[in-house]
């Protein structure tokens, strides 16, 4: 919060290892982001390009060297003394050399053995899909230049994690990658989390199906909280929200715990928040979806980032998950599961969209037969 | 990605020992070594888009603490050079920036300013060239943390060769410590002279303390960092002088106005000892990541089970009672084979593992 960032002595915002390589220590982002536009010129994170020659006449006056010791400084440190191979014969990178002299090489000579061992070898679907969803954001500027992300902008990186849902999910953290700004609210993260959980409906809807839609979820539930550095942040903005931290915080004042304090999600902005990088916070909505949330990672925006301020908060990783086909026509996904039903092969069974009506209702949509049918929505439904 | 980072590592770290042993600060010098060791090729060899872009992260990420302390100049501007020459080099695009930490930023200004003083300007001007191209991210840390905590967790080692030799002595008695040491030695003997029977002369009895300690002080410092200085030269000694480490061939040759308590201090942490690396010089031989790495954990790991296949075949074939008959009955997996296919039996490939 504002205030305690404000007691909190000024060099406590520099953020420091907590546990090395683990978390940092708590920090206030707000001050962070000053902190680093007080110590940088600004043209160091500005988004325009650098011109050589006026950068270079810059360079001498500043540090106070002729002209000539700068260009004979710039033939010395050119780019082109990096390149190992002759001009005109770019080697192929996609091939490590015969004899490696780096370790690494040899580590990746190893597996490039085993590769061509492999009777049948492509890129496997989910690095093609995860490297065209990172790039969709890179570099993008806005049709409108009032959306363009001010410069000196502070971008952090939220790790969403899934709760376990699966067996699987005991080796493999599924979880989502998202850029916001420090503008940003709460609740626009909020809003961004896509979770299968705010899609569920319940209840038996084979009398009427066409109107599962109207009970999902999301829209009857409307309570969320992030619990941040022992802040519950509810989220109010509807006046059937209630507060969803009020039974973990009675219980913790009849077990002796300090009394955590509560404010409002939709009036907090990242940048006023007191966090430590790399902690493992809470995000729990639908009353007990329970979501570990990380913050990564926190810069000032950069030149190459997408600068479009309506594309945030961006999603720039998710997990990919198998999808469960209908049990008739094996081709689209389900949307329904049915019981103790006199037309399904197996009990329960799935049903996209299509075959459950062709199967189950006439074409005035009249029900035939005894079933129980429930929506069903897939652990793929955001892929 | 994560076993990458050790082989990186050691990669940096040979590169820059190899650098060290030049004990020079200039960029040809880097520029010669890269070349030869045909660096940029560290990042060669498919991999699908996004694992590049991974990879290019993290062997940024792990050359970037070389810029910082515990290691000496030299090595902070071979560092510098490395980021430089991977940030180049890399095949990620758009290209992998490098993290800096709010926390380290000050130390990387001091660490040009120091440079500039001396007159090292291939190193300002190469950090310039990476500001202007972008190549930072002006982070909170240099890596992402996603809450690793290990069951065993890793100590950092830093490479002792690279460490900046600690001028602790100097640091305490420093120029200012020895004038405030003199006052106060002053003003007690004003003091004592005060409250003695005779006026003007201090009572012989409580004349406890060395007259003129400030000197002495100073005079046993001086002599310390001579004796060390002529430890480091002694051990030295195989190789060549270490008088001028490079900065003499410095094109700029405005060497004269260089200033000359920092260069003093600069080529003292270049003439560094360097006969430790032999070890590291005869590494170029074969060496198996995985068979070092065996050697490298020293704690005992928990020994599994081995499977029920594996006892069974233990227990009752080992014995030598059964037939061969028998074992190759259990082989056959269809109810039909011709004579040649009996024996081969498709085999699941094991998957690769690092």
């Amino acid at each position: 919060m504002a205030a305690s960032g404000a007691s909190a002595s000024a060099s406590d915002d520099v953020p420091t290892y907590e546990y090395i390589d683990i978390n940092t220590k708590p920090f206030h982002v707000g001050t962070f982001e000053k902190f680093w536009k007080e110590s940088l010129n600004p043209k160091y994170y500005s988004f325009q390009d650098v011109d050589q020659e006026t950068e270079d006449e810059e360079f001498a006056a500043e540090i106070g060297i002729l002209p000539e010791t700068v260009n004979e400084l710039k033939v010395t440190c050119s780019k082109d003394t990096l390149r190992c191979h002759p001009e005109n014969q770019p080697p192929d990178t996609d091939v490590v050399p015969a004899d490696p002299g780096l370790i690494t090489l040899r580590m990746k000579k190893r597996r490039q053995d085993y590769k061509e061992t492999l009777i049948r070898d492509s890129t496997s679907r989910q690095d093609f899909y995860a490297t065209e969803l990172e790039g969709l954001g890179i570099g993008k500027r806005p049709a409108d230049l009032q959306d363009m992300v001010p410069e000196g902008e502070i971008i952090l990186n939220v790790n969403v994690l899934f709760p376990i849902l699966h067996e699987r999910f005991k080796y493999f953290r599924a979880r989502q990658t998202l850029h916001v700004l420090g503008s940003h609210r709460l609740t626009d993260l909020r809003d961004a989390i896509c979770c299968l959980s705010d899609l569920q409906v319940s209840g038996e809807f084979s009398q009427t199906p066409d109107i599962a839609p109207e009970f999902i979820s999301k829209d009857l539930f409307k309570s969320a909280f992030f619990f941040l550095e022992g802040i519950f942040y509810n989220d109010m903005r509807y006046p059937e929200c209630k507060d969803l931290s009020q039974t973990i915080r009675e219980w913790g004042e009849s077990h002796n715990f300090p009394t955590f304090q509560t404010a409002k999600m939709e009036d907090t902005r990242f940048r006023d928040l007191r966090i430590k990088v790399g902690y493992p916070y809470l995000y729990c909505h639908q009353g007990d979806c329970e979501h570990v949330v990380i913050i990564t990672d926190i810069r000032l925006a950069h030149r190459d980032d997408c600068l479009d301020q309506k594309l945030y908060p961006l999603l720039t990783y998710k997990h990919r998950m198998v999808c469960r086909k209908c049990g008739v026509c094996n081709l689209y996904i389900s949307r329904w599961i049915t019981t103790n039903d006199s037309f399904a092969p197996t009990d329960p069974c799935l049903f996209c969209e299509i075959c459950f009506r062709m199967l189950h209702y006439d074409t005035k949509g009249n029900k035939l037969g005894q079933f129980l049918a429930f929506p069903y929505v897939d652990a793929g439904a955001f892929n | 990605m994560d076993y990458f980072i050790e082989p990186v590592k050691s990669d940096c770290e040979d590169i820059l020992s190899r650098f060290q042993r030049t004990e020079s600060v200039r960029y040809e010098e880097f520029a010669t070594i890269w070349r030869k060791m045909d660096f940029p090729s560290i990042f060669y060899g498919k991999m699908p888009a996004n694992e590049t872009r991974a990879f290019c992260r993290l062997v940024l990420t792990t050359a970037y603490p070389f810029l910082l302390p515990p290691y000496n100049f030299q090595i902070r501007v071979g560092g510098l050079y490395l980021l430089y020459g991977l940030y180049n080099t890399q095949l990620a695009v758009p290209k992998e920036k490098i993290s800096i930490a709010l926390k380290d930023w000050e130390n990387i200004m001091k660490f040009l300013q120091d440079a500039l003083s001396s007159q090292h300007y291939d190193v300002c001007y190469i950090f310039r060239q990476l500001i202007s191209d972008k190549a930072f991210y002006f982070a909170a840390m240099p890596k992402q943390l996603i809450f690793q905590v290990k069951r065993k967790p890793k100590r950092q080692v830093v490479c002792e060769e690279f460490r900046d030799r600690p001028a602790r002595v100097k640091e305490l008695i420093t120029s200012d410590t020895l004038e405030e040491i003199m006052n106060v030695q002053e003003h007690y003997e004003k003091l004592k002279a005060a409250i003695s029977a005779t006026p003007g002369q201090p009572d012989p009895a409580i004349s406890l303390i060395n007259k003129d300690l400030g000197t002495s002080l100073q005079n046993t410092v001086t002599g310390y960092q001579k004796w060390l200085d002529g430890m480091a030269g002694k051990k030295n000694e195989s190789g060549d002088a270490v008088a001028d480490p490079g900065e003499g061939t410095s094109q700029q040759g405005e060497s004269s106005r260089r200033a000359e308590l920092l260069a003093s201090i600069k080529s003292k942490s270049y003439g560094q000892l360097v006969e430790a690396s032999k070890s590291r010089r005869h590494r170029q031989v074969e060496m198996d990541p995985l068979a070092s790495e065996a050697e490298r954990s020293h704690e005992p790991t928990r020994k599994r089970m081995p499977s029920l296949k594996a006892r069974t075949k233990k227990n009752l074939l080992s014995k030598g009672n059964l037939k061969q008959e028998i074992l190759e009955a259990t082989k056959q997996w269809r109810l039909s084979v011709t004579e040649e296919d009996k024996s081969e039996r498709p085999r699941q490939k094991a998957r690769f593992k690092y």
